[in-house]
C-alpha cells in the first residue's frame, strides 16, 4: 500500500490529509488554552476542564484565553479563505490581502470613522469591510490593467505601493486626532489579545454570508482556473464570479481586520501549505484552508506569548517572520507557478 | 554633467568638441561638459536654494527672506540669527544631505538593476538599516554606533537580496520581491525590539521608524555630510564608467571595463549613502524613487543624471519637510509620511503604465 505522502499531492484523498491537520488544530487549541504568560499552567487548566479548578484559573481561561482562542480561529479561517480566493481569482500565488493593501484599506476606513467621531465598537466592522472592498477594487484594477501575460510579481509591487500609501494616510489621520490614535493604536500591528466575545458575535452574520459566497463560487472558480473560455463554455459568467469573489474577500478580510488588526502574510502561507498538501484544485485547497488558517494563527499566537515572557510579542511580528521566508521561497522557485 | 574622458593632451588638441559641449582641460585630463545639462542642473540648484530659504524663513517665528540671508552670514538682529543658525539650519542641512543621499543611492541602484523600481527603500535596504540602527539604540548608548550599525544593516540586506534572488541576478522583478520579503522581516524585528524595551528607550528609537528630520543628532548629520561629499566625488570620477551600466555585459566587457568591479563600486556607493542617510532620518519613503525621476524629467540628459538626482532629492526632502512642519501646525508631520503620501500614487502610476518599464 502506498502511504499518503508518497502519492502526488493532487491524487491524495482529501480526508487522509484533512484529518491529521484537524487533529493538529485540536492540539493547538488546547495549547492555546494551556499556556500563557501567567501562573496558570496546564495542570490548573486540566483541573478546570474536569470541573474543579481555582477561581484564578477560571478567570484566566474563560475570560482571557478562551476568547483569544476563538478569535484566533475566526481570524485564521477568514484570512486563509480570503487568501486562497484571491490567489485563485488573480491567478497569482503571491496575491495576499495583507500584501496587496486590502487590510490597510480597511484600517484606513476605520481610522476615518474614528476621526469623524465614531467609537470603535459601533461602526468599525462595516466600515472595515467597505475599506477592504475599495482596496480590493484598486488592486484588482491594477492587476486587470496589466493583463495576464505580465509578470505576477508586479501585482505585489502595486499592492506594496498601495498599502504603504494607505498606511501613511492612516498615520496622518492619527497624528491629526489623538483620540483616534489612542483607540486604534493596538490595531497597527495585528494582535488577537484583549478582545471580547461580543465583537466576535457581531461579526458572525457577515462571516456566514461570506461562507455562502465561498460555497457558491468554489466550482466556478475551479473551471475558471482552466481559462476564461472554458468557464464560459461551461456556462459560468467570469465577470460575475470575480465580483462575488471580491465581495467575499472584502467581507472576510474586513471582519478579520476589524477584530485582529492587519495580520500580514497569513493569507499567503495558508493556501501555500494547502496547495503543497493537496494540489492546486481550488475546491480541495479551500477545504484544507479551513483547518490550516486557525492552525497558523494559533501557533503564532502561542509562540507570541511564550517567546518574550512576561511580555508578549505582537502577533503580526511573528506572522511576518514566518511569512516572509515563504514569500521568498515562492519567488525563488524556479518557475513561478501560475494558478 | 561631467564626462571625464582620460585622453592625452596631444589628442585633445586635435579632437573637435561636439556641438553643445564645452571642453575643459585640467592638466592631462579633458572633461566634456554638456551645456544643456549644466543649465538644467543650475536650475535645480536654484530650486534647492529657494526651498532652503523658504524653509529657513517659515515657522513659528516668521522671517523675511532678506532677514534669513543676513542672519545666515552673521548679520541682522540677535533673534533672527538665533532662529536661523541655532534652530533651523541644522534641520535644513539634515534634510538636504539625506534627500541628496537617498536620491543618489536610488539613481545608482536603478541604473545597476536597469529597473526604475529598484530603489533601496523598496528592496528593503532602508528597513534593514533601520532595524540595525534601532538595535544599537536600544542596547548601547554610544552616539556613533547608529551610523555604523545602519551601514552594516544596509550591507546585510543587499547581500541577502542578491543571494536570495538567485540566478536571475539583479534583472527582473524577482530581486525586488526578495527585497520586499527582507524588508518585512526587518520591519518585524524592529517592532519586536521596540516592544521589548522600556518606554524611554523606545521613544528614543522612534524617530528612526517613521522617517523624521526633527532634532537629529548633529554628529550623525556631519558624518552623513562627509560621506555624501566623498560619494559625490567618487560618482563624478566614475560617471563615464557608470554610463556603461545600461549596456549588456558583453558590451561592457568589450569596452574594456570589468562588469564585476563596476557593479561592486556602484552598489557599495549606494549602500554607503543609504546606510548613512537612514542613520540620520530613518527610512524616508520613496524619495529615492521620485528624485531620480524628477532629475530625468528636468535634465533630459542622455546619460545617468547623478548630480541632478542628488539636487532633486535635496529639493524634494526640503519641500516635504516644510510641508510637514507647516500643514497641520502645531502638529508636526514626520517627513516620511509626506513623501509616502506623494510618492505612493506615483509608484502605482509607474506600475500601471502599459509600456514595459522594466528597463531604463
Amino acid at each position: 500500500m502506498q502511504l499518503w505522502f508518497q502519492t502526488p499531492p493532487a491524487q491524495r484523498s482529501i480526508l487522509s490529509v484533512l484529518i491529521p491537520v484537524a487533529l493538529l488544530l485540536v492540539f493547538c487549541c488546547l495549547a492555546s488554552l494551556f499556556y500563557g504568560a501567567g501562573e496558570v499552567g496546564p495542570i490548573d487548566v486540566m483541573a478546570l476542564l474536569m470541573g474543579g479548578g481555582s477561581d484564578d484559573a477560571r478567570f484566566v481561561v474563560l475570560e482571557l484565553r478562551l476568547p483569544r482562542t476563538l478569535i484566533g480561529i475566526f481570524a485564521g479561517l477568514s484570512l486563509g479563505l480570503a487568501g486562497a480566493l484571491m490567489q485563485s481569482v488573480a491567478r497569482n500565488p503571491l496575491a495576499e490581502p495583507g500584501l496587496l493593501g486590502v487590510s490597510s484599506g480597511s484600517a484606513f476606513a476605520v481610522a476615518i470613522a474614528l476621526v469623524l467621531g465614531a467609537s470603535t465598537a459601533t461602526l468599525s466592522i462595516g466600515l472595515a469591510q467597505l475599506g477592504a472592498l475599495l482596496g480590493c477594487f484598486c488592486v484588482m484594477g491594477v492587476a486587470r490593467m496589466q493583463g495576464q501575460r505580465n509578470d505576477p510579481i508586479r501585482l505585489v509591487l502595486a499592492g506594496a505601493a498601495l498599502s504603504s500609501l494607505l498606511i501613511a494616510m492612516t498615520s496622518l489621520l492619527l497624528l491629526y486626532n489623538e483620540r483616534a490614535a489612542d483607540e486604534i493604536r493596538f490595531w497597527v500591528t495585528g494582535s488577537i489579545a484583549g478582545r471580547n466575545v461580543d465583537q466576535l458575535l457581531s461579526l458572525l452574520p457577515s462571516f456566514v454570508i461570506a461562507l455562502a459566497c465561498v460555497v457558491y463560487v468554489a466550482r466556478p472558480l475551479a473551471s475558471l482556473a482552466l481559462g476564461e473560455r472554458v468557464a464560459i463554455g461551461l456556462g459560468y459568467k467570469p465577470g460575475r464570479i470575480r465580483l462575488i469573489v471580491v465581495f467575499a474577500v472584502a467581507l472576510l478580510v474586513g471582519a478579520a481586520t476589524a477584530i485582529a488588526g492587519p495580520v500580514m502574510f497569513v493569507g499567503l502561507v495558508v493556501p501555500f501549505a494547502a496547495r503543497a498538501l493537496v494540489g492546486p484544485d481550488i475546491r480541495r485547497t479551500l477545504w484544507l484552508c479551513l483547518p490550516i488558517g486557525p492552525l497558523v494563527i494559533l501557533t503564532a499566537d502561542v509562540f507570541s506569548r511564550l517567546v518574550a515572557q512576561p511580555a508578549e510579542m505582537p502577533l503580526g511580528v511573528l506572522t511576518a517572520m514566518v511569512g516572509a521566508p515563504v514569500l521568498l521561497a515562492i519567488v525563488r522557485a524556479h518557475r513561478l507557478p501560475t494558478l | 554633467m561631467m564626462n571625464s574622458l582620460p585622453t592625452t593632451s596631444a589628442e585633445s588638441t586635435q579632437t573637435k568638441v561636439p556641438q553643445g559641449y564645452v571642453s575643459l582641460t585640467l592638466g592631462q585630463f579633458t572633461c566634456l561638459l554638456d551645456h544643456g545639462a549644466i543649465r538644467r542642473n543650475l536650475l535645480l540648484l536654484g530650486l534647492v536654494i529657494l526651498a532652503s530659504i523658504a524653509s529657513l524663513a517659515i515657522g513659528t517665528v516668521a522671517l523675511s527672506p532678506w532677514q534669513v540671508i543676513q542672519a545666515l552670514f552673521g548679520y541682522g538682529d540677535a533673534l533672527s540669527q538665533f532662529v536661523v543658525q541655532d534652530l533651523r539650519l541644522q534641520r535644513l542641512l539634515a534634510g538636504i544631505y539625506t534627500g541628496a543621499a537617498f536620491s543618489l543611492a536610488g539613481c545608482l541602484m536603478q541604473t545597476l538593476a536597469r529597473n526604475r523600481l529598484a530603489t533601496p527603500g523598496i528592496i528593503g535596504i532602508d528597513n534593514a538599516a533601520m532595524a540595525f540602527a534601532v538595535s544599537s539604540v536600544v542596547s548601547t548608548a554610544i552616539s556613533i554606533a547608529p551610523s555604523a550599525m545602519a551601514l552594516a544593516g544596509a550591507a546585510t540586506a543587499t547581500a541577502l537580496a542578491f543571494g536570495l534572488a538567485g540566478s536571475s541576478g539583479t534583472r527582473g522583478y524577482r530581486f525586488i520581491v526578495a527585497g520586499i520579503g527582507i524588508g518585512a522581516i526587518a520591519g518585524a524585528i524592529t517592532q519586536l525590539m521596540l516592544s521589548q524595551v522600556d518606554i524611554d528607550t523606545a521613544n528614543a528609537a522612534y524617530p528612526w521608524t517613521v522617517g523624521s528630520l526633527s532634532a537629529r543628532p548633529e554628529l550623525m548629520v556631519n558624518i552623513l555630510g562627509g560621506g555624501l561629499f566623498f560619494c559625490l566625488i567618487a560618482c563624478l570620477l566614475l560617471t563615464h564608467l557608470f554610463s556603461l551600466l545600461p549596456f549588456s555585459d558583453a558590451v561592457i566587457t568589450g569596452l574594456g571595463s570589468s562588469t564585476k568591479w563596476l557593479r561592486l563600486s556602484s552598489l557599495s556607493l549606494s549602500i554607503i549613502l543609504t546606510g548613512l542617510a537612514v542613520a540620520v532620518a530613518g527610512p524616508v519613503g520613496l524619495v529615492a524613487l521620485i528624485g531620480p525621476e524628477m532629475a530625468r524629467v528636468f535634465a533630459r540628459y542622455r546619460g545617468i543624471p547623478l548630480i541632478g538626482s542628488a539636487l532633486a532629492g535635496a529639493f524634494i526632502m526640503v519641500v516635504a519637510d516644510l510641508i510637514g512642519r507647516t500643514l497641520l501646525s502645531p502638529i508636526e508631520l514626520p517627513v516620511g509620511i509626506v513623501t509616502s503620501v506623494v510618492g505612493g500614487p506615483y509608484l502605482i502610476w509607474i506600475l500601471m503604465r502599459q509600456r514595459s518599464k522594466s528597463t531604463i
